[in-house]
Protein backbone atom coordinates (compact mmCIF):
# COMPACT_ATOMS: atom_id res chain seq x y z
CA UNK A 1 0.00 0.00 0.00
CA UNK A 2 3.01 2.38 0.66
CA UNK A 3 3.54 2.66 -3.50
CA UNK A 4 -0.22 4.19 -3.69
CA UNK A 5 0.82 7.69 -2.86
CA UNK A 6 -0.49 9.80 -5.89
CA UNK A 7 2.10 10.98 -7.98
CA UNK A 8 5.29 9.55 -8.95
CA UNK A 9 8.21 11.73 -8.82
CA UNK A 10 11.40 9.83 -8.49
CA UNK A 11 12.34 8.84 -11.92
CA UNK A 12 11.40 5.00 -12.78
CA UNK A 13 14.08 2.45 -13.35
CA UNK A 14 12.87 0.84 -16.36
CA UNK A 15 14.04 -2.48 -16.73
CA UNK A 16 13.33 -6.13 -17.75
CA UNK A 17 11.25 -6.63 -14.67
CA UNK A 18 9.03 -3.26 -15.44
CA UNK A 19 5.88 -4.52 -15.88
CA UNK A 20 3.52 -2.53 -17.87
CA UNK A 21 -0.52 -2.96 -18.41
CA UNK A 22 -1.05 -1.44 -21.72
CA UNK A 23 -4.88 -0.50 -22.70
CA UNK A 24 -6.46 -0.46 -26.14
CA UNK A 25 -9.46 1.26 -27.08
CA UNK A 26 -9.03 3.17 -30.74
CA UNK A 27 -11.22 1.59 -32.75
CA UNK A 28 -13.49 -1.79 -32.77
CA UNK A 29 -11.16 -4.00 -30.20
CA UNK A 30 -11.24 -3.61 -26.43
CA UNK A 31 -8.13 -4.64 -25.19
CA UNK A 32 -5.80 -5.04 -21.68
CA UNK A 33 -2.78 -6.84 -21.32
CA UNK A 34 0.05 -7.05 -19.29
CA UNK A 35 3.57 -7.30 -20.70
CA UNK A 36 7.01 -7.40 -18.82
CA UNK A 37 10.40 -5.77 -19.58
CA UNK A 38 8.63 -4.95 -22.68
CA UNK A 39 9.32 -8.12 -24.60
CA UNK A 40 7.22 -10.98 -22.75
CA UNK A 41 3.47 -10.84 -23.26
CA UNK A 42 2.49 -12.16 -19.22
CA UNK A 43 -1.35 -11.49 -20.37
CA UNK A 44 -3.21 -10.15 -23.39
CA UNK A 45 -7.40 -9.86 -23.20
CA UNK A 46 -8.91 -8.98 -26.31
CA UNK A 47 -13.00 -8.14 -26.79
CA UNK A 48 -13.89 -7.38 -30.54
CA UNK A 49 -16.86 -5.76 -31.06
CA UNK A 50 -16.79 -7.01 -34.87
CA UNK A 51 -20.28 -8.83 -34.35
CA UNK A 52 -21.59 -4.86 -33.10
CA UNK A 53 -20.64 -3.37 -36.28
CA UNK A 54 -21.07 -6.22 -38.98
CA UNK A 55 -24.51 -4.92 -39.48
CA UNK A 56 -23.37 -1.59 -40.62
CA UNK A 57 -20.70 -2.37 -42.90
CA UNK A 58 -17.92 -0.61 -41.16
CA UNK A 59 -17.34 0.57 -37.76
CA UNK A 60 -19.90 2.95 -35.78
CA UNK A 61 -18.23 5.29 -34.18
CA UNK A 62 -20.75 5.81 -31.27
CA UNK A 63 -21.30 2.57 -30.90
CA UNK A 64 -17.78 1.54 -30.63
CA UNK A 65 -17.59 4.20 -27.61
CA UNK A 66 -20.15 2.80 -25.81
CA UNK A 67 -19.14 -0.72 -26.22
CA UNK A 68 -15.43 0.31 -24.91
CA UNK A 69 -17.01 1.69 -21.73
CA UNK A 70 -18.59 -1.83 -20.94
CA UNK A 71 -16.04 -4.16 -22.14
CA UNK A 72 -13.11 -2.35 -20.80
CA UNK A 73 -12.97 -3.22 -17.34
CA UNK A 74 -13.52 -6.71 -17.56
CA UNK A 75 -10.98 -6.45 -20.02
CA UNK A 76 -7.93 -5.19 -17.66
CA UNK A 77 -9.77 -7.61 -14.89
CA UNK A 78 -8.83 -10.58 -17.00
CA UNK A 79 -5.40 -9.64 -18.05
CA UNK A 80 -4.71 -9.16 -14.30
CA UNK A 81 -6.48 -12.22 -13.23
CA UNK A 82 -4.72 -14.69 -16.14
CA UNK A 83 -1.04 -12.94 -15.50
CA UNK A 84 -1.43 -14.22 -12.13
CA UNK A 85 0.07 -10.93 -10.47
CA UNK A 86 -1.37 -8.36 -7.40
CA UNK A 87 -2.07 -4.92 -8.84
CA UNK A 88 0.48 -3.84 -7.14
CA UNK A 89 2.87 -5.49 -9.30
CA UNK A 90 2.08 -3.18 -11.97
CA UNK A 91 4.80 -0.28 -12.68
CA UNK A 92 2.96 1.69 -15.14
CA UNK A 93 -0.12 1.85 -17.38
CA UNK A 94 0.33 2.18 -21.25
CA UNK A 95 -2.35 3.40 -23.39
CA UNK A 96 -3.23 4.45 -26.73
CA UNK A 97 -3.80 8.07 -27.18
CA UNK A 98 -4.19 7.89 -31.43
CA UNK A 99 -4.67 7.38 -33.97
CA UNK A 100 -7.78 6.41 -33.83
CA UNK A 101 -11.62 7.50 -33.29
CA UNK A 102 -11.72 10.43 -30.91
CA UNK A 103 -14.70 8.83 -28.36
CA UNK A 104 -13.08 5.46 -28.50
CA UNK A 105 -10.02 6.80 -27.97
CA UNK A 106 -11.10 8.71 -25.04
CA UNK A 107 -12.49 5.82 -22.82
CA UNK A 108 -9.26 3.91 -22.87
CA UNK A 109 -7.11 7.41 -21.94
CA UNK A 110 -9.82 8.56 -19.10
CA UNK A 111 -9.60 5.00 -17.38
CA UNK A 112 -5.50 4.35 -17.90
CA UNK A 113 -5.08 7.69 -16.64
CA UNK A 114 -7.52 6.77 -13.68
CA UNK A 115 -5.43 3.87 -12.90
CA UNK A 116 -2.04 4.75 -13.07
CA UNK A 117 -3.67 8.10 -10.45
CA UNK A 118 -4.92 5.42 -8.10
CA UNK A 119 -1.94 3.38 -8.23
CA UNK A 120 0.50 6.24 -7.91
CA UNK A 121 2.59 4.50 -11.00
CA UNK A 122 3.38 6.61 -14.54
CA UNK A 123 0.76 6.88 -17.43
CA UNK A 124 2.78 6.42 -21.13
CA UNK A 125 0.71 7.69 -24.07
CA UNK A 126 0.78 5.38 -26.72
CA UNK A 127 0.87 6.20 -30.73
CA UNK A 128 -1.20 3.18 -32.25
CA UNK A 129 1.33 2.88 -35.38
CA UNK A 130 4.13 3.09 -33.35
CA UNK A 131 2.72 0.10 -31.71
CA UNK A 132 2.14 -2.13 -34.33
CA UNK A 133 5.81 -1.89 -35.48
CA UNK A 134 6.84 -3.33 -31.77
CA UNK A 135 4.29 -6.17 -32.51
CA UNK A 136 6.87 -8.66 -34.08
CA UNK A 137 9.26 -8.31 -31.13
CA UNK A 138 6.53 -9.67 -28.80
CA UNK A 139 7.32 -13.13 -30.99
CA UNK A 140 10.26 -12.90 -32.67
CA UNK A 141 13.20 -11.25 -30.08
CA UNK A 142 15.85 -12.05 -32.51
CA UNK A 143 14.70 -9.66 -35.24
CA UNK A 144 17.77 -6.87 -36.10
CA UNK A 145 17.60 -3.53 -37.41
CA UNK A 146 17.26 -2.23 -40.27
CA UNK A 147 13.77 -3.77 -40.66
CA UNK A 148 11.10 -3.28 -42.88
CA UNK A 149 7.63 -3.18 -41.62
CA UNK A 150 4.45 -3.71 -43.86
CA UNK A 151 1.46 -1.96 -42.09
CA UNK A 152 -1.76 -2.85 -43.91
CA UNK A 153 -5.21 -2.80 -42.30
CA UNK A 154 -8.51 -0.85 -42.63
CA UNK A 155 -6.85 2.30 -42.19
CA UNK A 156 -3.33 2.21 -43.36
CA UNK A 157 -1.24 0.66 -45.62
CA UNK A 158 2.34 1.91 -45.32
CA UNK A 159 6.13 0.96 -45.43
CA UNK A 160 8.08 1.67 -42.65
CA UNK A 161 12.05 1.42 -42.06
CA UNK A 162 12.60 0.89 -38.48
CA UNK A 163 16.07 1.51 -38.06
CA UNK A 164 16.07 1.53 -34.61
CA UNK A 165 13.75 1.99 -31.04
CA UNK A 166 12.04 4.84 -32.11
CA UNK A 167 13.71 5.57 -35.22
CA UNK A 168 11.45 5.63 -38.31
CA UNK A 169 11.18 6.79 -41.43
CA UNK A 170 8.03 6.14 -43.82
CA UNK A 171 9.16 4.34 -47.41
CA UNK A 172 5.69 4.79 -48.97
CA UNK A 173 2.20 4.59 -48.44
CA UNK A 174 -1.36 4.18 -50.29
CA UNK A 175 -2.23 7.67 -51.86
CA UNK A 176 -5.94 6.77 -51.98
CA UNK A 177 -7.74 3.67 -50.10
CA UNK A 178 -5.85 1.38 -47.27
CA UNK A 179 -5.76 -1.99 -48.69
CA UNK A 180 -8.02 -2.87 -45.77
CA UNK A 181 -10.81 -0.69 -47.02
CA UNK A 182 -10.56 -1.52 -50.78
CA UNK A 183 -11.51 -5.35 -48.96
CA UNK A 184 -14.42 -3.66 -47.23
CA UNK A 185 -15.65 -2.08 -50.26
CA UNK A 186 -15.12 -4.83 -52.35
CA UNK A 187 -16.85 -7.83 -50.30
CA UNK A 188 -19.57 -5.51 -49.63
CA UNK A 189 -20.36 -4.89 -53.70
CA UNK A 190 -19.75 -8.49 -54.17
CA UNK A 191 -22.63 -8.87 -51.12
CA UNK A 192 -20.13 -10.85 -49.31
CA UNK A 193 -20.32 -9.32 -45.82
CA UNK A 194 -18.19 -7.74 -42.96
CA UNK A 195 -15.56 -7.60 -42.61
CA UNK A 196 -14.37 -7.83 -45.56
CA UNK A 197 -10.76 -9.43 -45.36
CA UNK A 198 -12.00 -12.99 -44.21
CA UNK A 199 -14.85 -12.63 -46.27
CA UNK A 200 -12.53 -12.50 -50.04
CA UNK A 201 -10.25 -14.75 -48.32
CA UNK A 202 -12.73 -17.48 -47.71
CA UNK A 203 -14.42 -17.05 -51.10
CA UNK A 204 -11.25 -16.62 -52.84
CA UNK A 205 -10.44 -20.39 -51.67
CA UNK A 206 -13.07 -21.97 -54.59
CA UNK A 207 -11.84 -19.25 -57.05
CA UNK A 208 -9.31 -19.07 -60.15
CA UNK A 209 -6.77 -16.26 -59.09
CA UNK A 210 -6.14 -16.05 -63.00
CA UNK A 211 -9.70 -15.70 -64.43
CA UNK A 212 -9.32 -11.91 -64.01
CA UNK A 213 -6.49 -9.82 -64.75
CA UNK A 214 -7.24 -7.11 -62.18
CA UNK A 215 -5.00 -3.63 -62.93
CA UNK A 216 -1.65 -3.49 -60.52
CA UNK A 217 -1.73 -0.07 -60.07
CA UNK A 218 2.42 1.29 -59.96
CA UNK A 219 3.80 -1.86 -59.31
CA UNK A 220 6.98 -1.13 -61.12
CA UNK A 221 6.99 2.52 -59.96
CA UNK A 222 7.94 3.67 -56.39
CA UNK A 223 6.91 2.73 -53.08
CA UNK A 224 3.51 3.80 -52.87
CA UNK A 225 0.50 2.33 -53.24
CA UNK A 226 -3.01 2.83 -54.70
CA UNK A 227 -5.99 0.60 -54.54
CA UNK A 228 -8.96 2.94 -55.34
CA UNK A 229 -8.64 2.14 -59.28
CA UNK A 230 -8.64 -1.28 -58.64
CA UNK A 231 -11.73 -1.01 -56.51
CA UNK A 232 -13.34 0.54 -59.21
CA UNK A 233 -12.15 -1.99 -62.19
CA UNK A 234 -13.66 -4.70 -60.06
CA UNK A 235 -17.24 -3.23 -60.04
CA UNK A 236 -17.23 -2.13 -63.76
CA UNK A 237 -15.98 -5.68 -64.62
CA UNK A 238 -19.03 -7.51 -62.33
CA UNK A 239 -20.88 -5.15 -63.88
CA UNK A 240 -20.49 -5.56 -67.36
CA UNK A 241 -20.32 -9.45 -66.58
CA UNK A 242 -22.38 -10.17 -64.09
CA UNK A 243 -22.89 -13.87 -64.58
CA UNK A 244 -19.36 -14.09 -62.75
CA UNK A 245 -18.71 -16.18 -60.24
CA UNK A 246 -17.84 -13.91 -56.83
CA UNK A 247 -14.89 -16.49 -56.33
CA UNK A 248 -13.32 -16.23 -59.63
CA UNK A 249 -13.99 -12.08 -58.65
CA UNK A 250 -12.42 -12.60 -54.61
CA UNK A 251 -9.49 -14.92 -55.92
CA UNK A 252 -8.57 -12.30 -58.57
CA UNK A 253 -8.86 -9.38 -56.68
CA UNK A 254 -7.03 -10.71 -53.56
CA UNK A 255 -4.26 -12.20 -56.13
CA UNK A 256 -3.60 -8.22 -57.67
CA UNK A 257 -3.66 -6.86 -54.17
CA UNK A 258 -1.22 -9.05 -52.41
CA UNK A 259 0.79 -8.90 -55.57
CA UNK A 260 1.14 -4.95 -55.21
CA UNK A 261 2.05 -5.64 -51.32
CA UNK A 262 4.56 -8.55 -51.59
CA UNK A 263 6.64 -6.35 -54.79
CA UNK A 264 6.93 -2.92 -53.17
CA UNK A 265 7.60 -4.89 -49.28
CA UNK A 266 10.59 -6.61 -51.29
CA UNK A 267 11.99 -3.59 -53.04
CA UNK A 268 11.77 -1.33 -49.91
CA UNK A 269 13.71 -3.97 -48.09
CA UNK A 270 16.44 -4.69 -50.55
CA UNK A 271 16.42 -0.70 -50.85
CA UNK A 272 17.30 0.21 -47.61
CA UNK A 273 19.08 -3.29 -46.63
CA UNK A 274 16.90 -4.67 -44.13
CA UNK A 275 17.81 -7.46 -42.41
CA UNK A 276 14.43 -8.58 -41.53
CA UNK A 277 11.08 -7.96 -43.29
CA UNK A 278 7.62 -7.51 -40.73
CA UNK A 279 4.43 -7.60 -41.31
CA UNK A 280 1.46 -5.98 -39.41
CA UNK A 281 -2.51 -4.84 -39.56
CA UNK A 282 -5.22 -6.63 -39.48
CA UNK A 283 -4.68 -7.88 -43.54
CA UNK A 284 -2.16 -9.43 -42.56
CA UNK A 285 -3.81 -12.26 -41.15
CA UNK A 286 -4.85 -13.09 -45.05
CA UNK A 287 -3.75 -16.60 -45.84
CA UNK A 288 -2.82 -15.42 -49.71
CA UNK A 289 -0.27 -12.09 -48.04
CA UNK A 290 1.05 -14.06 -45.23
CA UNK A 291 2.52 -17.62 -48.04
CA UNK A 292 3.52 -14.81 -50.60
CA UNK A 293 5.03 -12.60 -48.09
CA UNK A 294 7.00 -15.30 -46.59
CA UNK A 295 7.99 -16.62 -50.31
CA UNK A 296 9.40 -13.05 -51.25
CA UNK A 297 11.56 -13.04 -48.24
CA UNK A 298 13.15 -15.92 -48.41
CA UNK A 299 13.78 -15.38 -52.55
CA UNK A 300 15.16 -12.09 -51.56
CA UNK A 301 17.32 -13.61 -48.36
CA UNK A 302 16.14 -11.77 -45.82
CA UNK A 303 14.69 -12.67 -42.10
CA UNK A 304 10.93 -12.55 -43.07
CA UNK A 305 8.74 -12.88 -39.63
CA UNK A 306 4.83 -13.67 -40.15
CA UNK A 307 3.74 -12.26 -36.40
CA UNK A 308 0.38 -14.12 -35.52
CA UNK A 309 -2.77 -12.68 -36.66
CA UNK A 310 -3.59 -12.24 -32.88
CA UNK A 311 -0.94 -9.87 -32.67
CA UNK A 312 -0.91 -8.32 -36.04
CA UNK A 313 -4.79 -7.19 -35.63
CA UNK A 314 -5.17 -5.03 -32.49
CA UNK A 315 -4.29 -6.02 -28.99
CA UNK A 316 -2.92 -4.04 -26.39
CA UNK A 317 0.02 -6.43 -25.51
CA UNK A 318 1.80 -4.01 -28.81
CA UNK A 319 0.64 -0.96 -26.62
CA UNK A 320 2.17 -2.36 -22.98
CA UNK A 321 5.23 -3.16 -25.62
CA UNK A 322 5.60 0.34 -27.08
CA UNK A 323 4.77 1.95 -23.95
CA UNK A 324 8.16 0.23 -22.39
CA UNK A 325 10.38 1.47 -25.06
CA UNK A 326 8.78 5.03 -24.84
CA UNK A 327 8.64 5.13 -21.16
CA UNK A 328 12.15 4.28 -21.00
CA UNK A 329 13.31 7.01 -23.80
CA UNK A 330 10.94 9.63 -22.69
CA UNK A 331 9.69 8.86 -19.25
CA UNK A 332 6.11 9.05 -18.16
CA UNK A 333 3.35 11.13 -20.06
CA UNK A 334 1.50 13.99 -18.23
CA UNK A 335 -1.40 13.09 -16.82
CA UNK A 336 -3.41 16.34 -18.83
CA UNK A 337 -2.29 14.69 -21.81
CA UNK A 338 -5.63 13.82 -23.97
CA UNK A 339 -6.20 11.69 -27.15
CA UNK A 340 -5.18 12.77 -30.19
CA UNK A 341 -7.24 10.99 -33.54
CA UNK A 342 -5.01 12.47 -36.20
CA UNK A 343 -1.85 11.63 -34.94
CA UNK A 344 1.39 10.51 -36.64
CA UNK A 345 4.35 8.50 -36.26
CA UNK A 346 6.86 10.12 -35.17
CA UNK A 347 9.19 10.06 -38.11
CA UNK A 348 12.92 11.06 -38.63
CA UNK A 349 13.40 14.27 -40.69
CA UNK B 1 -16.78 7.17 4.55
CA UNK B 2 -14.98 9.46 1.99
CA UNK B 3 -16.64 9.47 -1.48
CA UNK B 4 -15.07 10.83 -4.69
CA UNK B 5 -17.21 12.41 -7.06
CA UNK B 6 -17.19 12.82 -10.73
CA UNK B 7 -19.13 14.66 -13.04
CA UNK B 8 -18.63 15.46 -16.77
CA UNK B 9 -22.10 14.85 -18.48
CA UNK B 10 -22.30 18.82 -19.95
CA UNK B 11 -19.14 20.85 -20.88
CA UNK B 12 -17.95 21.16 -17.54
CA UNK B 13 -15.93 19.30 -15.70
CA UNK B 14 -16.84 18.44 -11.85
CA UNK B 15 -15.04 16.30 -9.23
CA UNK B 16 -15.87 16.85 -5.44
CA UNK B 17 -15.19 15.07 -1.76
CA UNK B 18 -17.94 14.41 0.19
CA UNK B 19 -17.90 12.99 3.86
CA UNK B 20 -20.17 12.79 6.68
CA UNK B 21 -19.36 16.37 7.03
CA UNK B 22 -20.39 17.06 3.81
CA UNK B 23 -18.64 18.30 0.47
CA UNK B 24 -15.02 19.12 2.04
CA UNK B 25 -13.60 19.67 -1.32
CA UNK B 26 -14.89 20.91 -5.04
CA UNK B 27 -12.83 21.56 -8.20
CA UNK B 28 -15.39 23.37 -11.32
CA UNK B 29 -14.45 24.43 -14.72
CA UNK B 30 -16.47 24.67 -17.48
CA UNK B 31 -14.46 26.41 -20.29
CA UNK B 32 -10.80 25.86 -21.65
CA UNK B 33 -9.20 22.69 -21.98
CA UNK B 34 -11.13 19.07 -22.96
CA UNK B 35 -12.37 16.86 -20.21
CA UNK B 36 -10.02 14.14 -20.42
CA UNK B 37 -6.86 16.64 -20.30
CA UNK B 38 -8.63 18.22 -17.03
CA UNK B 39 -10.12 15.22 -15.27
CA UNK B 40 -6.99 13.27 -13.83
CA UNK B 41 -4.90 16.39 -12.96
CA UNK B 42 -8.25 17.53 -11.05
CA UNK B 43 -8.31 14.63 -9.03
CA UNK B 44 -4.81 14.27 -8.09
CA UNK B 45 -5.13 18.39 -7.24
CA UNK B 46 -8.67 17.68 -5.11
CA UNK B 47 -7.00 14.95 -3.11
CA UNK B 48 -3.24 16.79 -2.83
CA UNK B 49 -5.16 20.24 -1.22
CA UNK B 50 -7.56 18.29 1.20
CA UNK B 51 -4.74 16.13 2.31
CA UNK B 52 -6.74 12.85 1.03
CA UNK B 53 -5.44 9.90 -0.16
CA UNK B 54 -7.04 7.84 -3.01
CA UNK B 55 -7.46 5.11 -1.19
CA UNK B 56 -8.80 6.40 1.29
CA UNK B 57 -12.06 6.68 -0.96
CA UNK B 58 -14.83 4.23 0.04
CA UNK B 59 -16.96 4.50 -2.72
CA UNK B 60 -17.30 6.69 -6.06
CA UNK B 61 -20.26 8.29 -7.66
CA UNK B 62 -20.77 9.49 -10.84
CA UNK B 63 -22.97 11.41 -13.01
CA UNK B 64 -24.65 8.60 -15.20
CA UNK B 65 -26.49 11.20 -17.39
CA UNK B 66 -28.63 12.19 -19.22
CA UNK B 67 -25.82 14.21 -21.01
CA UNK B 68 -23.11 14.51 -23.43
CA UNK B 69 -21.99 11.35 -25.06
CA UNK B 70 -18.25 11.96 -25.50
CA UNK B 71 -17.79 13.91 -22.28
CA UNK B 72 -20.02 11.73 -20.08
CA UNK B 73 -17.95 8.73 -21.03
CA UNK B 74 -14.97 10.34 -19.39
CA UNK B 75 -15.85 10.36 -16.21
CA UNK B 76 -17.85 6.97 -16.43
CA UNK B 77 -14.23 5.71 -17.84
CA UNK B 78 -12.17 7.62 -14.92
CA UNK B 79 -14.32 7.05 -11.95
CA UNK B 80 -15.10 2.96 -12.79
CA UNK B 81 -11.47 2.57 -13.32
CA UNK B 82 -10.64 3.79 -9.84
CA UNK B 83 -13.87 1.87 -7.90
CA UNK B 84 -12.27 -1.67 -9.64
CA UNK B 85 -8.80 -0.30 -8.88
CA UNK B 86 -9.81 0.18 -5.03
CA UNK B 87 -12.26 -2.64 -5.13
CA UNK B 88 -15.00 0.02 -3.66
CA UNK B 89 -18.57 0.43 -4.75
CA UNK B 90 -20.16 2.81 -7.24
CA UNK B 91 -23.32 4.83 -7.13
CA UNK B 92 -24.61 6.54 -10.00
CA UNK B 93 -27.37 9.50 -9.85
CA UNK B 94 -28.52 11.34 -12.64
CA UNK B 95 -27.51 14.53 -14.05
CA UNK B 96 -30.83 16.02 -14.18
CA UNK B 97 -31.35 15.12 -10.38
CA UNK B 98 -28.13 16.91 -9.72
CA UNK B 99 -29.53 20.32 -11.72
CA UNK B 100 -32.91 20.04 -9.74
CA UNK B 101 -31.38 19.51 -5.89
CA UNK B 102 -29.73 22.61 -5.53
CA UNK B 103 -33.58 23.98 -5.73
CA UNK B 104 -35.00 22.14 -3.06
CA UNK B 105 -35.98 24.96 -1.12
CA UNK B 106 -38.09 26.52 -3.87
CA UNK B 107 -42.13 26.19 -3.93
CA UNK B 108 -42.28 25.45 -6.85
CA UNK B 109 -42.22 22.80 -9.61
CA UNK B 110 -38.74 22.25 -11.27
CA UNK B 111 -38.28 21.62 -14.74
CA UNK B 112 -34.24 20.34 -15.06
CA UNK B 113 -33.06 20.93 -18.52
CA UNK B 114 -30.02 19.59 -20.28
CA UNK B 115 -28.91 20.75 -23.57
CA UNK B 116 -28.42 17.54 -26.03
CA UNK B 117 -27.18 19.45 -29.02
CA UNK B 118 -28.89 18.76 -32.82
CA UNK B 119 -32.12 21.07 -31.52
CA UNK B 120 -32.75 18.91 -28.60
CA UNK B 121 -32.83 18.34 -24.69
CA UNK B 122 -32.87 16.15 -22.04
CA UNK B 123 -35.15 16.79 -19.22
CA UNK B 124 -37.59 15.73 -16.15
CA UNK B 125 -39.75 17.42 -13.71
CA UNK B 126 -39.38 17.49 -10.02
CA UNK B 127 -41.14 18.74 -6.79
CA UNK B 128 -39.38 19.66 -3.49
CA UNK B 129 -40.39 17.21 -0.63
CA UNK B 130 -38.72 17.41 2.88
CA UNK B 131 -35.46 17.08 2.76
CA UNK B 132 -34.29 17.21 -1.36
CA UNK B 133 -36.51 17.01 -4.55
CA UNK B 134 -38.89 13.81 -5.92
CA UNK B 135 -38.20 13.24 -9.70
CA UNK B 136 -41.88 13.16 -10.92
CA UNK B 137 -41.51 12.04 -14.48
CA UNK B 138 -38.85 9.88 -16.14
CA UNK B 139 -35.93 11.81 -18.17
CA UNK B 140 -36.90 11.99 -21.80
CA UNK B 141 -35.13 13.74 -24.50
CA UNK B 142 -36.88 16.26 -26.93
CA UNK B 143 -37.43 19.54 -29.39
CA UNK B 144 -37.38 22.38 -27.15
CA UNK B 145 -40.87 22.48 -28.55
CA UNK B 146 -42.04 19.11 -27.13
CA UNK B 147 -40.33 21.28 -23.52
CA UNK B 148 -43.05 24.14 -24.02
CA UNK B 149 -45.56 21.79 -24.61
CA UNK B 150 -44.32 19.50 -21.50
CA UNK B 151 -44.52 22.86 -19.40
CA UNK B 152 -47.24 24.13 -20.71
CA UNK B 153 -49.47 21.06 -19.84
CA UNK B 154 -48.54 20.82 -16.15
CA UNK B 155 -50.22 24.86 -15.65
CA UNK B 156 -48.31 25.33 -12.28
CA UNK B 157 -45.41 27.70 -11.99
CA UNK B 158 -42.07 26.20 -12.87
CA UNK B 159 -38.64 27.13 -12.21
CA UNK B 160 -36.61 26.09 -15.03
CA UNK B 161 -32.75 25.27 -14.41
CA UNK B 162 -29.53 23.88 -16.44
CA UNK B 163 -27.69 24.65 -19.77
CA UNK B 164 -30.56 23.72 -21.84
CA UNK B 165 -33.14 26.06 -20.13
CA UNK B 166 -30.59 28.71 -20.82
CA UNK B 167 -30.06 27.68 -24.17
CA UNK B 168 -33.46 27.98 -25.16
CA UNK B 169 -34.31 30.80 -22.78
CA UNK B 170 -36.51 32.40 -25.17
CA UNK B 171 -38.60 30.09 -26.37
CA UNK B 172 -39.65 28.92 -23.28
CA UNK B 173 -40.37 32.50 -21.84
CA UNK B 174 -42.35 32.69 -24.69
CA UNK B 175 -44.47 29.47 -24.15
CA UNK B 176 -44.89 29.95 -20.22
CA UNK B 177 -44.50 31.89 -17.45
CA UNK B 178 -41.48 30.72 -15.73
CA UNK B 179 -38.70 31.99 -13.71
CA UNK B 180 -35.02 30.56 -15.20
CA UNK B 181 -32.59 29.32 -12.08
CA UNK B 182 -29.01 31.37 -12.01
CA UNK B 183 -26.54 30.84 -14.48
CA UNK B 184 -23.94 29.03 -11.77
CA UNK B 185 -26.30 25.96 -11.16
CA UNK B 186 -26.91 25.38 -14.70
CA UNK B 187 -24.17 22.81 -14.40
CA UNK B 188 -25.02 19.53 -12.85
CA UNK B 189 -22.27 20.03 -10.31
CA UNK B 190 -20.24 17.33 -8.24
CA UNK B 191 -20.81 18.77 -5.04
CA UNK B 192 -24.65 17.56 -4.63
CA UNK B 193 -23.38 14.60 -6.23
CA UNK B 194 -21.33 13.35 -3.40
CA UNK B 195 -24.00 14.81 -1.07
CA UNK B 196 -27.09 12.42 -2.67
CA UNK B 197 -24.67 9.80 -2.81
CA UNK B 198 -23.47 10.07 0.89
CA UNK B 199 -26.78 9.13 2.09
CA UNK B 200 -27.16 6.33 -0.66
CA UNK B 201 -23.79 4.95 1.11
CA UNK B 202 -25.65 5.27 4.28
CA UNK B 203 -28.16 2.87 2.82
CA UNK B 204 -25.54 0.69 0.82
CA UNK B 205 -27.53 1.61 -1.88
CA UNK B 206 -24.35 1.09 -4.43
CA UNK B 207 -23.60 -1.11 -7.49
CA UNK B 208 -20.38 -2.47 -8.82
CA UNK B 209 -18.06 -0.91 -11.01
CA UNK B 210 -19.32 -3.14 -14.06
CA UNK B 211 -22.92 -2.56 -13.62
CA UNK B 212 -22.91 1.61 -13.48
CA UNK B 213 -24.81 1.96 -16.67
CA UNK B 214 -24.52 5.61 -18.26
CA UNK B 215 -27.97 6.80 -19.39
CA UNK B 216 -28.31 7.87 -23.18
CA UNK B 217 -31.54 8.12 -24.01
CA UNK B 218 -30.40 8.34 -27.61
CA UNK B 219 -30.03 5.24 -29.74
CA UNK B 220 -26.53 5.56 -30.97
CA UNK B 221 -26.66 7.48 -34.91
CA UNK B 222 -26.00 4.98 -36.99
CA UNK B 223 -28.48 2.46 -35.86
CA UNK B 224 -31.47 5.29 -35.97
CA UNK B 225 -30.41 5.56 -39.70
CA UNK B 226 -30.58 1.60 -40.26
CA UNK B 227 -33.96 1.45 -38.48
CA UNK B 228 -35.32 4.24 -40.60
CA UNK B 229 -33.92 2.66 -43.99
CA UNK B 230 -35.02 -0.63 -42.95
CA UNK B 231 -38.58 1.09 -42.26
CA UNK B 232 -39.04 2.34 -45.79
CA UNK B 233 -38.65 -0.74 -47.42
ZN1 LIG C 1 -4.37 -1.03 -35.55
Amino acid sequence: MSRMRGPVDAPLNVDESTLVLGIETSCDETAAALVMGGYDVVSSAVSTQVDLHAQFGGVVPEIASRAHLDLLNPMIARAIVEAGVSEERIDAVACTVGPGLIGALLVGVSAAKALALTWGVPFVGVNHMEAHLYAAFLEDPTLEFPMVVMLVSGGHTMLIEMQDHGQYRLLGQTIDDAAGEAFDKVARFLGLGYPGGPAIDREAEFGDPEAINFPRAMLNDGLDFSFSGLKTSVMNYVRKNPEVSASDVSASFQAAVVDVLVTKARRAAEQVGARGLVLGGGVAANSLLRERFLTVSADAGIHGFLPSPAMCTDNAAMIAAAGWHRLRSDGPTALDAGAYPNLRLPLLP
Amino acid sequence: MLILGIETATQQVSVAIGGHEGVLGMFEVSRGRRHAETLAPAIEFLCRQADIEIVEFGAIAVDVGPGLFTGMRVGLAAGKAIAQALRVPMIGISSLDLLAFPLRYSDRTIAAVIDARKGEVFYSFYRPVPGGVQRVTDPRVGSADDLVADLMARGQNVVCVGDGALRYQEEIAAGVRCEFAEQFLSHPSAAPLVQLAHARALREEWVNPWEIQPMYLRAPDAQINWSTREGSK
